[in-house]
């Protein structure tokens, strides 16, 4: 014990140190801060957390530097007298009994205060948004405007925002860090939050996360929040809440000649309908320019999983209409089983708590999909159709690939589709703007 | 009780790893009903738990390298952060508590044995099988995946389907009664079979501690066992307990799993407090600082530690008020905690501090435990834990308390015990390069996580995007990983190796002052030839160095108390005698307790046959063990003790 053990204690602390310093000045981007004052929720946060630091700073160093000091003070020396054998100090133990109290009193009193701040009950004309958490994807619904979506949450900015949270399976919690605290999705239990986002935000892109373990995929029940001008989200609701491209509904408020259509609408789901338009106007969607790198999912795509993908170039949409609309094809084709596709399948009756997919009717105008996980494309919705449990641990939509392994029902699927079919579906898919 | 008039000891070869005259070979190991042997074993088999946790997390850190890596899959991922936590909390930290507590508790009040030999040997059978019964699904993918909260309603049937879920409910009930059974009996030991003159404020502040963490195991234990019950009911025998489509309120298992998980965490903490207040006035060489304020803030703690459960479902939308009154109690546990730190400092105050390997994780104890507190008042503030609970942060804040504060103080233990134990030291020189490279490893494990949580990063994740912000601070996590994993091979070879190389130990190896020090190293079977009268709290220090208890109050030795219990004056014991020619009647050996835990063992996990479709195989396996579990009760108490 010659040498100065203190000193490996400095080298120790300073590789510590150093270790942050690269950390928090490496030029990088922190894109999901919880440090940003994007809302007046999270402004608040931050308040409180600048004056725990703060507290917990002082102890920090007052501590810490106690305990150096008194290692390297009282060190044993050669030939040192015997230390005197204080068994206790009364005052002292008083004082060192009250100090904590009175760290903790500045920290108690604006805890308490924002509590009940944070928890008032949100603006009687604050949007409504309804969240519902599925094994793993986010469904957001706002029932002041009839829209339903998937994974990508358009908020006006400027406008609070009152969230009713709820699953229909296991736990979840919806978070988005650079906008507000965490709310937990209970089963069986409707849970309440709310948050403005600033003003400023006119046009930006937030990443948010699932952040109560739900099982296999929960590191990819993903999403985003779009934020922009009141202005912009309403003519994105507008165009949201219609009926989906080529359905006989939508044909039907197109072209109001065609009388079969508004005199049956059941009847036409199983005639053929002809190839959707393409829409001209699809209101407002999040500018694709907008989005930043870390708001582009990177998921890399599995290598075992082939799809000819220069089918995707000559796919046929009316085919892929048929394939999914009509209804003799939906044994082979059970899409609209679990998804809604507005305006389609009206003898299935799905209604959004029967629905266990994401609702589809406007699939196309969504930059991502399967809980934030891939880039809404023709390449990866096709790979999606063929064999999603690849894609994705644990997903719950059939395989549907012919020949590809079905990891849901642990054998191969013989009665499926084929490549030109997915790329035919997929071609439809993308057309719903 | 035969005794003769002048025993004759032992012609003894200094330094065996077990005490002279010791019945050796795998039969006594078995058999044995001997605390430090018990003690000895569930060192040993911890160790090797801590081994086994230690690659899962160092494959979760492999994996957490880079993002969007697939070193492993999703479930994999799923299982090995489950099995990590599971692990570490029960199969490591607390059995390693354990190992101390039948150790050290006779040793330090003067005790022959425990109160109940046969039970605690049970108790460490029940944990070995137990473990086993748990560790093992994972090298068939088959292991449990629900976290180690396990939140309902995931751990459903409807959500769980595997036989995952089933080894995690089954193994920790399994692993209660180990607990329960130790608990029961540590409490009758110490408040039965202290040496005559030990009052209570004279234990040491080790026995001290563990006496707490007793308490806490008997009223923790039943609210995860209800738990787990109400679980196990509902996977096999249709009940609706956490099923969300019959109604269920999923909170309910939250409710439970954390009255006794927060208790928990200071199950795991006391031990290595107590240990940490032996070594830090040993190599002070200063009595502990204000022991009186020490043993009631660690009561405290403890009686604090049921009040506070519901801090760790700020996200679940209890109500402002609610928020607010577990926040304030979450708050007050800082005081009885700050406390215990500024008088651990004043204890090093003004001595002449050793750095010893020991000394080192002791004081280090100190400096990481103060962080792990910081970060725990930054998530007692409900409006700030909605930006931590479940991120990175959290992961922080609690391998701080628990690996800063736990592993590092009973880690400490090791190297201060080791040589009563098996009395050699271990090395210095591998100790330090064990120590600097978990310091610093550990702070370089840690610490960024501080910050990836703040900058947005969940917890329980397998993979993540690139370009989130995490990346840097996931690296340096995965290198300080890398550097553990060095400072453990250090650890284990050290630890191995210092049994028969290390240097020889006298009874005092350090120069400390309770009664564990008064005898051979290693202690014989009977541990105290003559029971010595306990003249105040540092019983050593009074004939060896009676200048450090000059201020304490003593008693002088009662000649009608000796008379009584057949104890002399306090004396150090330099010779090995064996016990039949001291007279000491010793707890016969017996393998019942072996099978009692085996069979019972067995009976529970019989269950699992159930949910493989073996019906009548799970009836027979059950009925079998269990026939066979009586079988062996009735052996052990029809069988005479001594």
């Amino acid at each position: 014990m010659t040498r100065l053990p203190y000193r490996r204690l400095g080298a120790a602390m300073c590789i510590a140190a150093l270790t942050l310093a690269l950390a928090a000045c490496g030029g990088q981007e922190y894109p999901n801060s919880t440090f940003i004052h994007n809302s007046e929720i999270n402004t608040d946060i931050i308040a409180l957390w600048d004056r725990i630091l703060f507290m917990g700073t002082l102890v920090f160093i007052f501590v810490e530097g106690l305990l150096i000091y008194t290692i390297f003070r009282f060190r044993a020396k050669p030939n040192a007298p015997l230390p005197k054998p204080v068994h206790g100090n009364h005052t002292l133990e008083i004082v060192w009994t009250l100090l904590p109290v009175l760290i903790l009193i500045p920290i108690a009193v604006p805890t308490v205060k924002t509590i009940f701040k944070t928890q008032a009950p949100a603006a009687a004309d604050a949007l409504q948004v309804e969240v519902y958490g599925h094994q793993w994807w986010w469904e957001f619904r706002y029932p002041q405007y009839g829209v339903t979506t998937a994974n990508e949450l358009y908020l006006p900015a400027g406008k609070t925002v009152a969230f009713t949270l709820r699953t229909v399976d296991v736990l979840h919690s919806f978070w988005t860090p650079a906008l507000a605290g965490k709310r937990d999705l209970i089963s069986n239990k409707t849970n309440y939050m709310w948050y403005t986002p600033d003003a400023k935000l006119a046009e930006d892109a937030f990443n948010g996360f699932c952040t109560e373990y739900c099982g296999s995929s929960h590191a990819n029940m993903r999403f985003r929040v779009y934020t922009t001008t009141p202005e912009n989200f309403e003519s994105w609701a507008a165009h949201q809440k219609l009926a989906a491209a080529g359905s006989p509904a939508a044909l039907a408020a197109t072209a109001s000649a065609d009388s079969a259509a508004k005199k049956a609408p059941a009847r036409a789901a199983i005639i053929p309908t002809p190839a959707p338009v393409p829409v001209s106007n699809v209101g407002y969607i999040f500018p694709e320019s907008k989005l930043k790198s870390h708001n582009v999912p990177h998921t890399p795509i599995p290598a075992s999983l082939t799809f000819d993908d220069a089918l995707l170039a000559s796919a046929d949409v009316a085919a892929g209409h048929a394939l999914v609309t009509n209804i003799a094809n939906l044994g082979k084709a059970p899409c609209l089983t679990c998804h809604i596709i507005k305006g389609e399948g009206a003898m299935l009756n799905l209604s959004d708590n029967g629905a266990k997919g994401p609702n589809l009717t406007h699939v196309g105008t969504r930059h991502t999909f399967a809980g934030g996980l891939f880039p809404t494309n023709a390449a990866n919705v096709a790979r999606w159709i063929k064999n999603a449990q690849v894609m994705k641990p644990g997903a719950t939509m059939n395989t549907f690939g012919i020949g590809e392994y079905s990891a849901l029902i642990k054998a191969k699927v013989t009665a499926g589709l084929t490549d030109k079919e997915i790329a035919d579906i997929v071609a439809y898919l993308m057309s719903l703007k | 009780m035969a005794t003769t008039a002048a025993p004759a000891p032992i012609n003894t070869p200094a330094g065996t790893s077990y005490a002279p005259g010791e019945a050796t070979g795998i039969w006594s190991w078995l058999t044995t009903v001997d605390h430090k042997r018990i003690g000895t074993l569930y060192l040993w088999t911890a160790l090797t738990f801590f081994i086994v946790a230690g690659i899962e997390a160092f494959i979760i850190r492999l994996q957490l390298m880079k993002p969007n890596n697939q070193l492993v899959s999703a479930e994999m991922y799923n299982q090995l952060f489950t099995m990590h936590g599971t692990t570490m909390v029960f199969l490591v930290i607390m059995p390693l508590s354990a190992a101390f507590f039948n150790y050290l508790i006779p040793l330090q009040i003067g005790a022959r044995d425990v109160a109940f030999p046969r039970l605690n040997a049970f108790s460490y059978w029940v944990y070995l099988f137990g473990g086993i019964f748990m560790t093992v699904p994972i090298f068939f993918n088959v292991a449990p995946n629900g976290g180690w909260f396990g939140y309902a309603p995931l751990t459903t049937m409807q959500f769980s389907g595997g036989l995952n879920i089933d080894f995690w409910v089954i193994g920790l009930q399994i692993l209660g009664v180990s607990s329960l059974a130790a608990a029961f009996n540590f409490i009758t030991t110490i408040i039965n079979m202290r040496a005559p003159g030990m009052s209570l404020m004279r234990m040491p502040i080790f026995t001290w501690m563990s006496f707490v963490v007793q308490f806490l195991l008997i009223l923790a234990f039943p609210a995860i066992t209800i738990a787990l019950f109400f679980l196990q009911f509902d996977r096999f025998f249709g009940t609706q307990f956490y099923e969300i489509a019959a109604g269920a309120d999923p909170l309910l298992w939250q409710h439970l799993f954390w009255v006794f998980g927060h208790p928990e965490v200071y199950i795991l903490i006391l031990p290595a407090f107590g240990l940490a207040s032996e070594i830090l006035p040993t190599f002070s060489k200063k009595p502990l600082f204000g022991y009186n304020v020490m043993v009631y803030s660690g009561i405290m703690i403890g009686f604090l530690g049921f009040g506070v459960w519901a801090h760790h479902m700020f996200a679940v939308g209890m109500g402002a008020t609610a928020d607010t009154i577990f926040a304030m109690a979450t708050l007050l546990i800082g005081i009885p905690t700050g406390v215990k730190i500024f008088n651990w400092v004043a204890t090093m105050w003004g001595g002449n501090i050793r750095f010893t390997v020991a000394m080192k994780f002791a004081i280090s104890l100190v400096a990481l435990f103060t962080i792990g507190g910081i970060s725990g008042v930054m998530h007692s503030s409900p409006p700030t834990d909605l930006q931590q609970t479940d991120t990175y942060f959290i992961v922080a804040h609690f391998h701080y308390v628990l690996f800063g504060g736990s592993i590092m103080g009973i880690m400490g233990g090791i190297y201060f015990y080791y040589p009563k134990i098996f009395g050699r030291y271990m090395s210095e020189k591998l100790g330090n390069w064990h120590f600097w490279s978990f310091f610093v490893g550990m702070n370089m494990t840690f610490f960024p996580m501080h910050y990836a949580g703040m900058l947005g990063m969940p917890r329980r994740i397998y993979t993540y995007d690139i370009g989130q912000g995490w990346e840097q601070f996931n690296l340096w996590s995965t290198v300080g990983a890398l550097l553990q994993g060095v400072g453990l091979i250090c650890f284990v070879y050290n630890f191995v190796k210092s049994r028969k190389r290390g240097e020889v130990a006298p009874n005092d190896a350090w120069g400390a002052g309770t009664l564990e020090w008064s005898i051979p190293s290693p202690p014989p079977d009977y541990n105290f030839a003559k029971i010595p009268y306990v003249t105040s709290r540092y019983p050593l220090w009074d004939i060896k160095q009676p200048e450090m208890t000059a201020e304490l109050t003593h008693t002088a030795p009662d000649a009608g108390v000796i008379a009584d219990a057949h104890a002399v004056p306090m004396h150090e014991e330099t010779q090995y005698y064996t016990a039949k020619s001291l007279g000491i009647p010793m707890p016969f050996p017996t393998i019942k307790p072996f099978f009692a835990a085996l069979f019972m063992v067995l009976m529970m996990a019989g269950l699992v046959f159930i949910h493989l479709d073996l019906f009548w195989v799970a009836i027979f396996v059950m009925i079998g063990s269990g026939a066979a579990f009586v079988g062996s009760l009735y052996g052990w108490l029809t069988s005479p003790l001594e």
